[in-house]
């Protein structure tokens, strides 16, 4: 130590009554946590109710008229099936009133020599340019489209990317996985691009015991997301009135019970967050006040040694911001915790799909708290700064007796 | 050298106002030791903050080596007393969360210093003969040796005017003289300027020259 810095008098101050630094950085720290965490929590939740309905992962489900049963039962406990229908499915569907986006699937049902695991394997094969149910669920983004020889492994699905996995015959490198979904359909499948199944079934004519017997240009089912404006149910009363040997399985009412649920949960973290946010602001204010107030002789004799107005505002401000820092630092970690801990719970017992943001948006939204706690911290400490740094020398060091 | 001419400072108390210092002029010259003694009251801490530029007189001039300091902006007036000024007072002044030395060494947290301010805080320890407790704090020094250490402070900063308000207060006599020899020490190795405040006769005594305070009226002043 050579001169004496004013960053480091800020920091030998707020050791000085440790129990309150303590206590006051606790404070930010929970208001910066909680805040963090409901920021993170909301932005998952919206997340995946953008993505799409809680269980089909679209508003509409449209497959062949035959096949309802199996369909339902292959979404809902992602029991494995296989039933086809024409292409044009998909053109005429896209047309209907009200669709607004519309995307073609394939069920295959893997034959017990295919797979070489004991968990029960789905295969379902997207259309990667359509797609709105499937890669929104993807842990990180593919580094480049799919291709015909890649397959997306469903969160439970005990693969790795760069893992290889046969299929009647082909094999297939896992070029991503899912985040868990709460749902079978998307645990514990296989996804792989509709021109990989057409190769793959053509492939096994040849290579596979069991041939896959699939016909070039045929679908599944056909998942619609609605229009705003539109219910599910009109939407699917129409498709099914406009196109013949089909069935337009509307999302059940859970999920719109599901969404109103979750709005008012998520206007409650907001109410409170904000509650807790002005309760800290006005706690850390008035705890400055008094350090300022407790100390003006000390002030004062700075001043009279030399330390402009400027100082004593720095010195003062500088401890809130060390103190905001710290908190904001501990509170990120602390609320990262949480919400590790919330989501395998809310996951588990909600059985709502939950997503985490990317990690630059999780990066991005810590920055944000960090910035949000040191903004609190310099708006608590300004008006006891201002008044400490206008005092006039003399009085401060006559009022501090 | 110290130019004071004509100050006056009064404060409103109750609606009555009360000249604490009225209409005081005096001048000091380079290197000299002058004491002002006064009743309780009499307004001997507010002439010292005047000319130390700690309270704004109402009227009047002060001179510090040719600047007239109640004429700068706050900044520089703050500038003007980290550069040229110290202040030593009765009540101890130390940082309780600074050593001996991190509070001799405070006044440099506020303007440049040049060369090595350590050397020199510890070289200033040593004089005031407390370099056993460098690195002590506050707390654990007593209260002659904690203003010896306020002394060494106010010499961090080389100044040409130290004003000191009842530096001996409650101290023994023997501490007392200890601190008289110091400033007398001080002033003879860096012409230092001294105004001193006392009740003490004894002191007032040693000094060049004695001014007087009585209801905030100034006598004896050349
Ligand atoms: N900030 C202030 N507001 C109101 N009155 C003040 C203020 N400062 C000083 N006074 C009054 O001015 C007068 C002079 O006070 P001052 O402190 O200068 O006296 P003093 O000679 O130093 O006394 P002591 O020997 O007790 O320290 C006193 O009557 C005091 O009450
Ligand atoms: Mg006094």
């Amino acid at each position: 130590m050579k001169k004496i810095k004013i960053s480091w008098l800020a920091l030998k101050n707020l050791k000085r009554k440790f129990i309150r630094t303590f206590v006051l950085l606790l404070l930010v720290a929970v208001v910066t946590g909680t805040l963090l965490s409901a920021t993170i929590f909301i932005s998952g939740m919206q997340n995946a109710l953008r993505i799409g309905t809680y269980r089909l992962g679209a508003d509409v489900l449209v497959v062949p008229e035959k096949n309802e049963s199996q369909a339902k039962a292959a979404l809902l406990s992602g029991e494995p099936t296989s039933f086809y229908m024409d292409g044009d499915v998909y053109d005429k569907v896209k047309d209907v009133e009200g669709v607004k986006r519309a995307s073609t699937q394939l069920f295959i049902k893997p034959t017990s020599f295919t797979c070489c695991y004991n968990v029960e394997t789905f295969l379902v094969a997207f259309d990667p340019s359509t797609d709105f149910t499937v890669t929104p669920w993807l842990q990180k983004k593919l580094k480049k489209p799919l291709a015909d020889d890649e397959v997306i492994a469903g969160s439970a699905m005990p693969l790795m990317t760069d893992d290889i996995i046969p299929f009647f015959g082909t094999p297939f490198n896992v070029a991503g996985t899912l985040e868990p979904t709460g749902m079978k359909f998307f645990d514990q499948s296989i996804f792989m691009t509709m021109q990989a199944a057409f190769e793959m079934a053509e492939k096994s004519k040849g290579r596979s015991v069991q041939p896959l017997e699939l016909e070039k240009g045929k679908i599944s089912a056909v998942l619609v997301q609605v229009e705003d404006g539109f219910t599910p149910e009109r939407v699917a009363i129409r498709i099914e009135h406009q196109i013949e040997g089909i069935k337009a399985i509307a999302s059940d009412e859970v999920t719109s019970t599901v969404r109103r649920q979750l709005a008012g949960l998520l206007k409650g973290i907001l109410l409170i967050s904000a509650i807790l946010w002005i309760l800290a602001l006005l706690m850390t204010g008035f705890s400055f006040y008094m350090i300022v107030n407790e100390r003006q002789r000390e002030l004062g004799l700075l001043r009279a040694m030399g330390a402009t107005k400027t100082h004593v505002f720095r010195l003062i401000i500088t401890e809130a911001v060390i103190l905001s820092l710290a908190g904001g630092i501990a509170g990120i970690v602390a609320g990262g915790g949480l919400l590790s801990v919330s989501k395998a719970v809310i996951t588990r017992n909600l059985k709502l799909p939950y997503l985490l943001p990317s990690l630059p948006v999780l990066t991005e939204l810590a920055a944000g708290a960090l910035i949000f706690a040191v903004i609190t911290g310099l708006l608590a400490s300004l008006l006891p700064a201002v008044f400490a740094s206008s005092m006039e020398p003399y009085d401060a060091i006559r009022k501090g007796e | 050298m110290i130019e004071v001419s004509d100050i006056v400072k009064s404060y409103s108390i109750g609606g009555q106002a009360l000249k604490a210092v009225d209409h005081a002029s005096f001048t000091v010259q380079q290197g000299e030791i002058i004491s002002v003694i006064g009743h309780s009251g009499s307004g001997k801490t507010t002439l010292l903050s005047l000319v130390g530029g700690l309270t704004k007189p109402d009227s009047g001039k002060v001179i510090v080596d040719g600047t007239d300091i109640w004429s700068l902006d706050d900044n520089s007036r703050s500038h003007f007393r980290n550069r040229n000024m110290s202040f030593i007072y009765q009540f101890s002044s130390l940082i309780p969360t600074l050593t001996s030395l991190e509070n001799i060494l405070l006044p440099t947290a506020f303007g440049d210093f040049p060369g090595d301010v350590r050397a020199y805080a510890e070289e200033l320890i040593e004089r005031v003969g407390l370099k056993e407790k460098t690195n002590a704090y506050p707390s654990h020094l007593s209260g002659g040796q904690q203003r010896r250490i306020a002394i060494a402070r106010a010499f961090i900063n080389r100044p040409s005017v130290v004003l000191a308000d009842e530096p001996t207060g409650d101290l023994d006599e023997e501490t007392e003289q200890d601190i008289i020899r110091l400033f007398s020490e001080m002033n003879g190795a860096l012409k230092t300027t001294f105004i001193i405040v006392t009740h003490n006769k004894e002191i007032a005594g040693q000094a060049a020259r004695q001014l007087r305070m009585s209801n905030g009226i100034l006598t004896g002043a050349a």
